[in-house]
């Protein structure tokens, strides 16, 4: 029989550690010990009972009985006020909403899980609320709205996004293009402006962006420089606009002209020129930087 | 709905007023059972045990009982199913399948040399179900034709149930002219490290009962009160690691479940229990292990003063009465449960501490017996619990622990009993590199 030398205890005989510090039994060499019986008989393989805590539980069932004297109360006083044509609505964001809060309660405390559920119990409300006649139409898009800030605010902080990059920025812009395809055929009943105007401003972006990218991936050093990005991120955005604006005037009168982009691109040409001036000029720099201005 | 006098196991039986709050907040983490065991030298046979199970409830036909979800509250009714004898695993004071026990609110579980009984908190109590134990030990030697074995202190196979046997006393004390039983502040809550889990891990720590007696005597305490100052102690080292501001330190206060059965001098096999919460208030500086015996004693004298505990019943049974909880849907009361539970039970101790007492055997038995053990379910907020059990010349402390690798209470604990003295044995079912 051994006894642990940290805590003082004896131990089972042939055990190898103390179950209190984990500190190894020290036998003297020669000396084995048969181990005796365990303290329960059988082993079983770890099986944790799953399920939700007593205090999530009762929120639970909070939140389901209130829902239950809602939908009665506002479900009566309807039937009373003669409202009937109207029911549906109260009633489908009362459970909506009781939806929403059991997901809170039930949903494992993480912004993708939460933000997922949330975006999927939104878009059912909306399209719910839109096809209580069983017609949908602004809905569609509202719902593509949701989807897209699913992918732009959501998407990027799953694991398999973090894991394939190149395919995740695929799929945004993708599902970008989608979107806007399915906003032009909800308002116009076909793909009428998709081809030429947002086929081509999205080119554009995605074209910069790229340009823009590559020159960050491969600038000197790790200094991260913050007027050489707000420069490029504005070329990048004056240069969609203009050919947002030309596509666009283009499919409207069929000429090739810029409108209100041009100004806009002579108010960049300026910005462009200045922030040229800034990045290049030390004098010029100095003037604007208050604790060189007195060297 | 009309509350049937609860002594039949007939119709409709309502539960009694301590079993009330342990249906509604049954949940992962919350299991609300226990164990009592009794290990033999000679091999249990599960056949005998099965008939020694239906002696029991021929016996103890109270006990042959399911649990119901009612409009207005949990009930139980009569159970004609066929009981069910199981093979003990790994893990005790788990989660009660009710299903896979034909819906009974106890489990009878065996293993070569164990015969255990594990139950719901609904039915009864852990005096209670050592009681059930006890008989059923006794009618599993009188089948196996070992000896006429016959407890001093339990219940009488030969003797038919007594009325006050299923009572529900709590009824019977309420008192309506009693002030309400005061509510106390959140205690210390001990975060532990490392990941946990919902299995039950039990470190086992056998002591000699002479010399632990001995040590008690020397200042002036019971061994309940010996032990419950220790454990104290251990959270004091514990918090005071933790939290080194010591105007932060919250107070720290152990439930003490007490059996009312001798205070009141009833005998009944249901709930009869209320709890003594003994503590100390860190925030006001150092507690020596004297100072805190002193407290706990004087708290435990206080807490067992007749008229604190019928102010305590009150409290709890005037809550049952309250028109607005008596008549208000299960679904509105279980919620409710749930959170008060959570904020008038748990939040208030910092861990539980039960113990059983000494069971004695009938002089056949002595020889064949090699220990008892008592484990019960720990929670969230507190995830060790401690079951104190006493037989023969030894008393065992079960720690039972939701943490899959922390066991520094366990090791503090152990450590000042081996430096006060004591000889300590340790057995566990955690993985062992073995």
């Amino acid at each position: 029989m051994a006894y642990c030398v940290r805590c003082g205890v004896k131990l089972p005989s042939g055990a190898k550690t103390c179950p209190l510090c984990g500190t190894e039994v020290q036998l003297p060499p020669g000396m084995e010990e048969t181990p005796s019986e365990l303290l329960f008989a059988k082993r079983l393989p770890p099986e944790g009972t799953r399920g939700i805590t007593k205090a999530r539980k009762g929120l639970v069932e909070l939140i389901i009985a209130l829902f239950v004297v809602s939908e009665i109360t506002v479900g009566v006083s309807l039937i009373f006020s003669g409202a009937l044509a109207y029911m549906f609505i109260p009633l489908f964001c009362i459970a909506m909403a009781t939806v929403s809060l059991v997901s809170i309660v039930l949903a494992k405390p993480r912004y993708v899980n939460n933000a997922s559920w949330q975006s999927l119990i939104v878009a059912l409300l909306l399209l719910g609320l839109d096809g209580a006649d069983f017609t949908w139409s602004w809905s569609l898009i509202a719902t593509g709205g949701i989807i897209m800030f699913w992918m732009y605010w959501v998407f990027p902080w799953i694991k398999w996004t973090q894991k394939h990059v190149k395919s995740g920025i695929a799929l945004g812009i993708v599902s970008t293009l989608c979107y806007l395809g399915l906003i032009n055929l909800v308002v116009s009943g076909a793909l009428t402006w998709f081809m030429p105007v947002a086929i081509p401003t999205l080119l554009a972006l995605l074209v910069g962006t790229l340009l823009f990218l590559f020159w960050f991936a491969n600038r000197k050093g790790n200094r991260i420089p913050i007027a050489d990005i707000v420069l490029g991120t504005m070329v990048v955005f004056f240069s969609a606009s203009a050919v947002f604006d030309g596509s666009l005037t283009y499919y409207k009168t069929e000429i090739f002209s810029l409108r209100w982009a041009s100004s806009l691109l002579v108010a960049a040409i300026v910005i462009l020129l200045f922030m040229v001036a800034v990045s290049f000029s030390l004098r010029l720099r100095r003037y604007f930087t208050s604790h060189n201005r007195h060297d | 709905m009309k509350r049937i006098q609860n002594y039949a196991p007939e119709g409709f039986i309502a539960l009694d007023n301590s079993a009330l709050i342990y249906p509604p907040t049954e949940a992962v983490f919350n299991a609300n059972t226990f164990r009592v065991s009794m290990d033999f030298s000679f091999t249990i046979k599960k056949v005998i045990l099965e008939q020694a199970l239906h002696d029991l409830l021929y016996r103890c036909s109270y006990a042959k009982i399911r649990l119901h979800t009612g409009f207005f509250w949990y009930y139980l009714s009569p159970n004609d199913a066929e009981p069910v004898v199981h093979e003990e695993g790994s893990y005790p004071s788990g989660r009660f399948a009710f299903k896979e026990n034909n819906g009974y609110l106890f489990k009878v579980l065996y293993s070569e040399h164990r015969i255990a009984l594990e139950c719901f908190h609904a039915l009864t109590d852990g005096s209670g179900a050592m009681s059930y134990l006890k008989l059923l030990v006794e009618r599993y030697c009188h089948h196996a034709g070992l000896l006429q074995a016959k407890f001093s202190s339990g219940l009488d196979y030969k003797v038919r149930p007594t009325k006050q046997e299923f009572s529900d006393p709590f009824q019977h004390l309420y008192d309506k002219r009693v002030p309400s039983y005061p509510t106390i502040s959140k205690a210390y809550h001990r975060k532990g490290d490392g990941p946990f889990d919902d299995l039950v891990k039990v470190i086992s720590a056998t002591i000699p009962t002479d010399q632990i007696k001995k040590k008690a005597k020397q200042r002036s305490l019971t061994i309940g009160e010996y032990l419950s100052t220790i454990y104290l102690y251990t959270l004091q080292l514990l918090q005071q690691k933790e939290i080194p501001n010591q105007k932060q330190r919250k107070p720290i206060r152990l439930s003490v479940p007490m059996n009312l059965r001798r205070i009141f001098g009833y005998d009944t096999m249901r709930n009869f229990t209320l709890f003594a919460v003994v503590g100390i208030e860190p925030a006001l500086g150092f507690y020596e292990f004297d100072e805190i015996a002193t407290e706990v004693h004087l708290q435990m004298v206080q807490a067992q003063s007749k008229k604190r505990l019928l102010s305590q019943i009150k409290r709890n049974v005037s809550g049952e009465r309250t028109p607005a909880i008596r008549f208000a849907p299960i679904a509105f009361k279980n919620p409710l449960f749930k959170l008060l539970s959570d904020f008038l039970g748990d939040d208030q101790y910092s861990g539980v501490i039960s113990n059983l007492g000494y069971v004695a055997f009938p002089p056949q038995l002595e020889d064949k017996v090699v220990r008892c053990d008592f484990h019960l379910s720990p929670g969230l907020l507190n995830k060790i619990s401690l079951a104190v059990i006493g037989c023969l010349d030894k008393i065992v402390v079960n720690f039972n622990s939701f943490y899959t690798t922390d066991t520094e209470l366990e090791r503090l604990f152990c450590t000042f009993l081996v430096e006060d003295g004591i000889q300590v044995e340790i057995a566990t079912n955690r993985e062992d590199k073995r």
